[in-house]
Formats: C-alpha cells, sequence, structure tokens
C-alpha cells in the first residue's frame, strides 16, 4: 500500500499522504516523521468526520481541503470507511494531485488492497492483536436493538447533544452503529459509554455527559 | 458601519459566487442570499469546529478556509471570520483563484485577524 502513496509523494508541494481506516486507524503513511502516527490518527478521525458530513449535504462529494497558512490538507474517500488525506505545501498543483488521487482510488478499487495489504496495518508492522490474540471461531452476534435500548440510545443522543452540539447526532449514530454490530446488549453498554467519552475528548465534559445519562440508565 | 447583509450583499456580487450566507458561531444567521441555509449552516458549525481540532492537534496557526469540491463543481467553502462563519457556493464555470482572491479582500475589511484592518465583531451588527 506504501508505493501508492508513494507516487503522491513525487507531485512538487506534496509533503506526503496518509491512508486512514476509521475502524483501524492509520494503515500507512509516508509523512516526515515530525507528524506522529498517534496525532496523524487523530486527524484522519477529524477528516472522516467532517468528509461524512459533507457527504450528508452533498451526495457528490469528491475531495476535502483544508486550507491552513502554512499547509494544505486534502482528504478523498477511497472506500466506505478508508481515507486517503494529503498534506501539501501552499504551493502545490490542486489539479494534477486531484487526478492523481482519481487513479490511485482506481487502483484501490481494483487493486485488491482491503484483503492482503491492507490487512497489516502501518505496513509489516502486525498489529498487537494479530499478535496475541488466537482466531476466535465466529460468534453469534445480537444485532437487533430492542424498543427500550432504542428508547435508551436515543435518550443518550440528546444527552450528547448538550454536550458536543450539532456535532452529537453524527458521532453518536457512528459509535452506536459500531457497537450494535458487535452485539446490542445492555451488559456491553460501558463499551459503549467508553467509546462515546473517547470521542467527547474531554474528560471534565466526558464526566457531565456520565451524570446526564446516569438517569436514564438507572431506569432503564 | 456595514452590515452582516451588506457584507453578504457585497460577497454575493463577488464574480463567480453563486450565493453565501453568513452565520455566528453558534448557528444563528445572518444574512443569506441562498434558498435553503439550512442544509448549509449545520455543516458549517461542524466544519469551523472540526478545522479547528485538526490545526490544534498538528499545530498549525489558522485556517484560511474549507471546501467541499463537488463532481458538479459547484463546490462550497467555509471561511472562518472572527466568531462568524462565511459559506460560498461557487458557480460552475468560475475562475476559483480570482474568486478567492475577491472574496480574501472583502474578509480582510471586517476581520480582525490575518489583516491589516482593524475593525471589531460589531462590524456585524
Amino acid at each position: 500500500m506504501m508505493h501508492l502513496i508513494d507516487e503522491l509523494k513525487v507531485i512538487p508541494g506534496v509533503v506526503g499522504a496518509c491512508i486512514f481506516d476509521t475502524r483501524e486507524g492509520l494503515r500507512v503513511t509516508n509523512l516526515p516523521v515530525i507528524f506522529k502516527p498517534e496525532r496523524l490518527s487523530v486527524v484522519g478521525k477529524h477528516l472522516a468526520k467532517l468528509y461524512a458530513a459533507g457527504r450528508m449535504s452533498f451526495s457528490d462529494l469528491t475531495d476535502l481541503t483544508l486550507t491552513y497558512d502554512e499547509s494544505v490538507i486534502i482528504a478523498r474517500e477511497l472506500e466506505k470507511n478508508t481515507l486517503i488525506f494529503a498534506i501539501c505545501d501552499p504551493s502545490f498543483n490542486h489539479n494534477l494531485l486531484s487526478m492523481s488521487f482519481n487513479l490511485l482510488q482506481e487502483e484501490f478499487k481494483s487493486g485488491g488492497f482491503s484483503s492482503a495489504e491492507a490487512a497489516s496495518p502501518m505496513e509489516d508492522q502486525p498489529s498487537p492483536t494479530q499478535q496475541q490474540e488466537p482466531v476466535k471461531p465466529p460468534e453469534t452476534v445480537n444485532k437487533s436493538v430492542s424498543p427500550e435500548l432504542k428508547q435508551l440510545m436515543e435518550e443518550m443522543k440528546s444527552a450528547l447533544a448538550k454536550i458536543l452540539g450539532p456535532m452529537a447526532e453524527f458521532v453518536f449514530d457512528e459509535v452506536a452503529e459500531e457497537w450494535v454490530e458487535d452485539g446490542a446488549d445492555f451488559s456491553r453498554m460501558e463499551s459503549l459509554i467508553g467509546q462515546l467519552e473517547q470521542e467527547i475528548g474531554d474528560e471534565k465534559k466526558a464526566e457531565e455527559y456520565k451524570q446526564l445519562i446516569a438517569p436514564f440508565l438507572k431506569n432503564y | 458601519m456595514a452590515t452582516a447583509k451588506d457584507f453578504v450583499a457585497r460577497i454575493n456580487r463577488v464574480d463567480g459566487v453563486a450565493g453565501c450566507l453568513l452565520i455566528k458561531d453558534d448557528g444563528v444567521l445572518l444574512g443569506q442570499t441562498l434558498e435553503d441555509p439550512e442544509v448549509y449552516s449545520t455543516l458549517m458549525l461542524i466544519s469551523g469546529g472540526q478545522a479547528d481540532d485538526i490545526m490544534h492537534k498538528i499545530g498549525f496557526s489558522y485556517c484560511r478556509h474549507l471546501s467541499f469540491s463537488r463532481l458538479n463543481n459547484r463546490h462550497f467553502y467555509v471561511f472562518p471570520i472572527n466568531n462568524y462563519l462565511l459559506g460560498i457556493v461557487q458557480r460552475s464555470d468560475c475562475y476559483i483563484p480570482d474568486m478567492l482572491d475577491a472574496v480574501y479582500r472583502l474578509i480582510g475589511r471586517v476581520s480582525t485577524k490575518r489583516t491589516d484592518v482593524d475593525v471589531s465583531n460589531d462590524e456585524f451588527s
């Protein structure tokens, strides 16, 4: 997968690029080491949210561009849940990069990166999960949400709006969707709350959110 | 003193601008020339917040604008201006650098950031 983004780096003004997966995090980057992978992961998360919000307003959205004083960030969705973003000097050639994104997108779709190469985050480094956990047999997961649980989740979403504002609905739906995929069971509620706390990203606000939802959880 | 509506009207006259809207960072709509401002205003609020978060995380100093490129070439731009957000829909046939230059010039007259012209936020009264 690295060779895909290495081709972008040849374009004048392109500092480097990353491929980010909303479920697995940063997959690969060729940006200078000054851009730490942890920070790029957070940036990827923000870009993915922004891209999804843009897609809600514009179904024909192609690229997302953020122009800062020092640099420009351009993001494109390669496929569902997978985003590529490049960081460039302000003088970069937008049309050339956009065309390269088009080619890369085609190559990504047809190249089968979703199985072999894409399975190892950050290229050849196996993830801790891969190293430690043996392959588990498939389990039956309850993905249907009971009316009571649905009601609780709606209340939790409304409470999140008091903390995050207009972004809450999108954040909650995204996190809840993943949570339901792993089993819509109240016994796993701690995991959903934990994920939401991470999205809030502020200890004080996360505590405030927990206080807001406590009565709903108690009444469930 | 220029009002928000004057500013929006002036931006709307820029060559290449198909329509625009100005909102406060709490979501209050101050002026618009677009038919369905609510479609854009929520996106603008989200954009402003996310662009700021990215800026702080990666260590950049100032966000000039964001743009959402579309297949129909009616790209959408968001310009943070102090406590306000300006949204612009571009005409599909416009020459983007000229449009952006003209918009930046007008923003420079009302913004207290990144400009030599010192005008308070109350300019949009």
